[in-house]
Parts: C-alpha cells; sequence; structure tokens
C-alpha cells in the first residue's frame, strides 16, 4: 500500500468546500432535531471530497486508539494528557473524534472542524485500523478484543489479522503500537509492529481468549513472578510478554516500577487499565508521566460515559454496556443503595442478536428489583427471570428512568444510552 | 433420587453465543417442577462426566471447531454416555462437529466429525445471518414454531439415517432447502444459537422429557409467551429472503 502524498491545489479547494457544504448540513440536522450533524458532516464531505479523510489527515501528528471496550474513555485520556503536554499553547492545536464517531466519516466529520490543529488523537473503529495505518501514525494503542456484535464480525479473529498484516505492511514507518499484554489476541495482532510498548491491562474477560491464536493450541494460566496471572501456550513458543506498564490495585505501575495513582474522575478497574494505556501512549507522544496523568486527572464523564442527567425527579448516572465484557465490567458497578434501569436494543448499532444477554452474569443481581427498559425489554425479562432476579418491564426507557425520584443508575446498550444523552441535551 | 445431571461441554471454546443460557434453563425448569438438577460445566482436560442426562454443545469459531473435536475424541466418554442413553443438544457449531464431516478456514479443509449425527456440513454461497423461525412437529403431533436467530456460513445436508428437526418458516436453516436441524435418535441438532431453549420452552421440556423418559407438567410463564409473541412477529415482518 502507497503512502499518501501532498495533494494539488484543485483537491484543496474541493476539501474546502465539501467541508463548507458539510458543514451546512450538520446544521440543519442539529437545528431539524436529527442529531449532532457530526455524522451528516462526515457524509458529506467524504461524498463530495473522496479523498478527504486522506487529506485532511495529512501533515498531523497522530495518535490512534482502537480494540472492542474503552476506545472513547482512553482517547479522551490521550488527548488530555497530550493537550496537557502542549501547555498554554494547546488551544486548537488537538483534535480529536471526542463524541465517538469511529468510522472513516466520524474521523472525517471531526478533523474537519479543526484544521488548524497539528496533532490528532483518534479513536478508530477495528475495521478502520488498517485504512489508518497507510498513514504515519506515531503511537496506536490496541486495548482489548472479545465477542462483539458477532452479526456483523462474524469472527473475532479475522480482525486480529488485518491489524497483524497492515502493521507488518507499515514495517519500519508503522507506529509504535502500545498493547495489552493479557489479551492473547491483541498480542499476536500487534506482534508485527517495528516497535512495542505492553501494558498489563489485567484483563478481567477471559470468554475469549481459549486457543492460542498463533497454533491453536490451548492456553494456560500460569502465575508470574508478581504473583498476577498469566497466558501461555504449551504447544508454542507464545506467551504473555512482560509488560513495562501495568495496574496494581488502584495504581499504575511505571516502566522503572514507581507507582502512580492516577486519581481518575471515572470509576472502575477497567477504566484503570484504560488510564495505564493511555498514560503509555502519552508518554510515547512526548508527554513527560506526570504531564500526562494532571491531563488525565480532568477528564469527566467521556462522551456522556457516567455523566448524570435529569429525568422528572430522578438524576441518571448513565452507563454504557455493549457486549458480554462491557457488562461484565459495569454490572459491579452499580449502585446497592439506588435503583438500577437496564435497557436493551438491537438496532445496527448495537447489534440484532441479543443471544449475549446469555453471556452476562446478571445471577448477581438476585435479590434486588431490577427494571427492564429498551426494545428488547422483554428478552432481557426472560433472562432474569432465569437469573432470579424480581423485575418490571417498562419499554420506554426515559419512562422507566422517571419513574424513581432521587439518584438511579441506567445501564444500555449503544442506542439506548445515546438517546439518553441527546434527550438530556448532553450530546 | 439422584440430581438430573445437565452437562455444558466447553464453553470456552463452543459458547460464543450466549449458549450457556440453554443449560441455564434446562436446569430451571426441571427445579421450577421441584425436581433436583446440576449443571457441570467442562472445560478442555477435564474428564467428561459419563453420568450426565443431556449433554450440550454450542457456537464458536472454526478453530475451537477442530480442538473440541479432538479434546471429545481424547476423552471417549460423551460416546459411552450416548450409548448409555443419555441426550445430546448441540446448536450452531456444535451442530456441525456432531456429523460427519465439516469444514474450517478459507481453504475449506474438511474435518471429520464425531460422527454422531448422520449430515455433512460445507461452506454455503453466503453467511445466514438473522432470525429464523421455523415449524417442528412434536412428538404428540402437536405443532410449534421454534423461533431463534442463525449465524452461520455452513451449510448442512441430512443423511438417510438423520430426519429434520423442523421445516423453515423464515430464514435459511440447514442449507435452504426448506430443513431446519436434524434428529437421529437421542440426539438433536439445530442452528437457532444461543439461547434458543429460552425462547422455546417446548423444546426445552421435549428434552427434558426425552432424559427423563417421562412427561413433565406444563409450566405456564405469559413472560416467555410475549417473548415468543415479539419474536415471531417481528421475523414475520421482517422477513428474509
Amino acid at each position: 500500500m502507497g503512502r499518501v502524498t501532498d495533494l494539488g491545489l484543485g483537491e484543496r479547494l474541493r476539501l474546502r468546500l465539501a467541508t463548507g457544504l458539510g458543514d451546512a448540513a450538520a446544521t440543519a440536522s442539529k437545528l431539524t432535531g436529527r442529531g449532532t450533524g457530526a455524522s451528516v458532516r462526515g457524509q458529506v464531505i467524504t461524498k463530495l471530497a473522496p479523498a478527504a479523510f486522506d487529506q485532511l489527515l495529512a501533515g498531523k501528528r497522530l495518535a490512534v486508539v482502537s480494540g472492542t471496550n474503552g476506545k472513547t474513555t482512553t482517547t479522551h485520556l490521550l488527548a488530555a494528557a497530550v493537550r496537557a503536554g502542549l501547555g498554554d499553547g494547546a488551544a486548537g492545536r488537538v483534535v480529536s473524534n471526542a463524541d465517538g464517531g469511529n468510522l472513516r466519516q466520524g474521523i472525517v466529520s471531526a478533523l474537519a472542524k479543526a484544521r488548524r490543529a497539528d496533532s490528532a488523537v483518534l479513536e478508530c473503529d477495528e475495521r478502520v485500523v488498517p485504512e489508518l495505518l497507510r498513514h504515519r501514525i506515531e503511537v496506536l494503542t490496541l486495548l482489548n478484543f472479545s465477542r462483539d456484535q458477532l452479526d456483523r464480525n462474524h469472527e473475532i479473529k479475522f480482525l486480529a489479522r488485518a491489524w497483524r498484516q497492515a502493521l507488518e505492511g507499515a514495517g519500519d514507518s508503522g507506529p509504535t503500537v502500545v498493547a495489552n499484554a493479557a489479551d492473547p489476541l491483541i498480542v499476536w495482532s500487534a506482534q508485527t509492529a517495528h516497535r512495542l510498548v505492553w501494558v498489563d491491562a489485567a484483563t478481567l474477560w477471559r470468554g475469549d481468549t481459549a486457543l492460542c491464536p498463533a497454533c491453536g493450541g490451548l492456553l494456560t494460566q500460569t502465575t508470574g513472578d508478581d504473583g498476577c496471572l498469566m497466558w501461555d501456550c504449551p504447544d508454542c513458543p507464545a506467551r504473555q510478554p512482560k509488560a513495562a506498564y501495568g495496574v496494581v490495585g488502584q495504581r499504575l505501575r511505571l516502566p522503572d516500577g514507581r507507582l502512580v495513582d492516577p486519581e481518575l474522575k471515572v470509576p472502575g478497574l477497567f477504566n484503570l487499565a484504560n488510564a495505564a494505556c493511555a498514560l503509555a501512549a502519552a508518554i510515547e507522544f512526548g508527554v513527560p508521566a506526570a504531564v500526562a496523568l494532571a491531563g488525565m486527572a480532568t477528564v469527566v464523564a467521556p462522551a456522556g460515559r457516567f455523566a448524570e442527567a435529569r429525568f422528572g425527579d430522578a438524576v441518571a448516572r448513565l452507563m454504557l454496556a455493549k457486549n458480554p465484557a462491557g457488562w461484565a465490567e459495569m454490572l459491579p458497578l452499580a449502585g446497592a443503595d439506588r435503583p438500577l434501569v437496564l435497557a436493551i436494543d438491537s438496532a445496527l448499532a448495537d447489534g440484532q442478536d441479543v443471544s449475549w444477554l446469555w453471556d452476562v452474569d446478571f445471577e448477581r443481581l438476585a435479590g434486588r428489583r431490577v427494571t427492564c427498559a429498551g426494545p428488547r425489554a422483554q428478552d432481557l425479562a426472560v433472562r432474569l427471570g432465569y437469573a432470579g432476579v424480581e423485575h418490571d418491564i417498562v419499554v420506554d426507557v426515559r419512562q422507566a428512568v422517571a419513574a424513581f425520584a432521587g439518584p438511579v443508575d441506567v445501564m444500555s446498550t449503544y442506542t439506548p444510552f445515546q438517546d439518553l444523552l441527546l434527550k438530556a441535551g448532553l450530546r | 433420587m439422584n440430581p438430573v445431571e445437565i452437562v455444558l461441554l466447553y464453553q470456552s471454546l463452543l459458547g460464543i453465543y450466549g449458549d450457556r443460557g440453554n443449560a441455564v434453563v434446562l436446569r430451571e425448569r426441571l427445579r421450577a417442577r421441584g425436581r433436583e438438577a446440576v449443571l457441570r460445566q467442562i472445560e478442555p482436560g477435564q474428564p467428561v462426566p459419563a453420568s450426565g442426562a443431556i449433554y450440550l454443545l454450542g457456537g464458536g469459531e472454526d478453530a475451537a471447531q477442530v480442538t473440541a473435536v479432538r479434546q471429545l475424541r481424547q476423552d471417549g466418554r460423551l460416546f459411552a454416555a450416548l450409548d448409555a442413553g443419555a441426550c445430546l443438544f448441540a446448536v450452531c457449531a456444535g451442530f456441525q462437529i456432531t456429523g460427519r464431516s465439516f469444514t474450517v478456514g478459507h481453504d475449506d479443509q474438511v474435518i471429520e466429525g464425531l460422527g454422531l449425527l448422520d449430515v455433512e456440513t460445507r461452506r454455503g454461497p453466503r453467511r445466514a445471518v438473522g432470525e429464523v423461525l421455523s415449524r417442528w412437529t412434536k412428538p404428540d403431533g402437536g405443532q410449534s414454531v421454534i423461533t431463534g436467530f442463525e449465524n452461520h456460513g455452513g451449510h448442512t445436508y441430512l443423511g438417510p439415517e438423520a430426519t429434520p428437526l423442523a421445516r423453515v418458516e423464515v430464514g435459511v436453516g440447514n442449507n435452504g432447502d426448506g430443513t431446519e436441524g436434524a434428529v437421529q435418535g437421542r440426539i438433536i441438532g439445530c442452528y437457532p444459537h444461543g439461547p434458543v431453549l429460552a425462547r422455546n420452552p417446548e423444546l426445552a421440556d421435549h428434552l427434558l422429557e426425552l432424559a427423563l423418559g417421562q412427561p413433565l407438567d406444563p409450566l405456564p410463564n405469559p413472560e416467555i409467551d410475549d417473548l415468543r409473541r415479539q419474536r415471531l412477529d417481528w421475523a414475520r415482518r421482517h422477513h428474509r429472503r
């Protein structure tokens, strides 16, 4: 694959025109209440200037984040670290697709809004990574792989193989890859990178790591020097790489062995793992550790995750969980002292197959009463029935939330989550 | 009376579509009728218990299928248990490996299956993904619609010893010839994956009755009735071709 080079005057004018029309379409979409306009802006620009994606990326320092879960939060943390690194002059110099629009159009839309930026911190859908690797990415952060929307991505390994090949193709001009050593498929997909920085993200979900991605052998777990679990293949040399960064309790371990408290404003062990990856990426991007940590500590409610929104007398904490690994991390965060609403949809962006409901350990909710909401509330109700969890069904999500007064935890799949943000004026 | 043992085989390999749900449903439907039931989850390397009443296989990826076949052959106890009268319910990739042969990988390598069902699976022209409805004639002659979600690249063809489980109303099923699943003695295979027994309590109870050798009392559940109505209605309105 050829690298992208500078484009001529004609192409630049074309991009300028396309961006102007894209902005107009975005404004129209916003005014008519159809959405944020980000998606339509990207659509219009790419339609009118097919080379926009390449043009807008050219000449920028690039840091890219991908993986099944944690992309948006990690991107927010990394962007905050990079901004902190630039100090007072940072305004306008760092662009990021902070709204989570991580396909080509979402990336184009974000880049087109900040033409003067010289650094881009981009969240990138797993499928778009190989295409982005045609550009000179400085740091690529690869978080984790797990089952997600299998009605679209039929085989998890297919994506990993595409990354592996693209990194191999990028060769010496490819990025430094910051990768999660605890995830065997991530390790296999990243191994062809010319430079690697491993992070032990202490990944909880082990449901998709039975087999060695290299040889198909049955992976075993051994206990490492520090007492942590390490995966190992008995049939080939593949094993968990020794990580430079890690998560130890509530703190992050740096390559020199120091333990630091990231003082995050976002909860959960998985966000500590995201922070470890973001910190490693920021340092590779040239930001000193202390400065990066200070930046990361300012991140609150990235793209609405854990944001609070009022519906009637209820103050909802909005939590997003998109797949079994995400739910495994999110369910333990449900406040025991407040009502819990679970909202399930099966629109295209959620995955049309809700079989995954049976991969989630809803049994842990036994003893409390839960509200099932969203278009697939009935599927959840049957699941909770078999799990011995008392429940009510209120299909309309806002109505389900507004039935309570005071703090309510609301965990949703993608579409109801975005809808609640929109209704609350948070996006 | 000994508790009824439900043996869930190799979840880490064949459990990608929430297939564990079928085991939970079987256990809970027994408990709801006052019967003792245990769910035993067996991973590769652990001995497969010979004492199971129902064994379950679920969905998974190519490499996992190959490993599962190798491990089950090495262990051998599943075959002995089935010879002794146990039932097997195999779904999606589990259905495929239960047959005589199936293919994996981009070069369609043919792999010998467990040979428990007289079916063979080859890669189909395009992947079957979506809601699937099929009409099942129950052993008592009554009709029931099986609702589920299918997601498979393989097309399965039945030999003379296997009979179709059901007739497709919406979706693809075995290979587009109108058949869905296969039955051979006390072994049932089908494509609707994951929690198919959650959506189809009659099929779940049929399996339990087959395993116990006695009829079970009905277990009315309006929530499941509502779910079935929703899914049947949805599939019929969004008819795939």
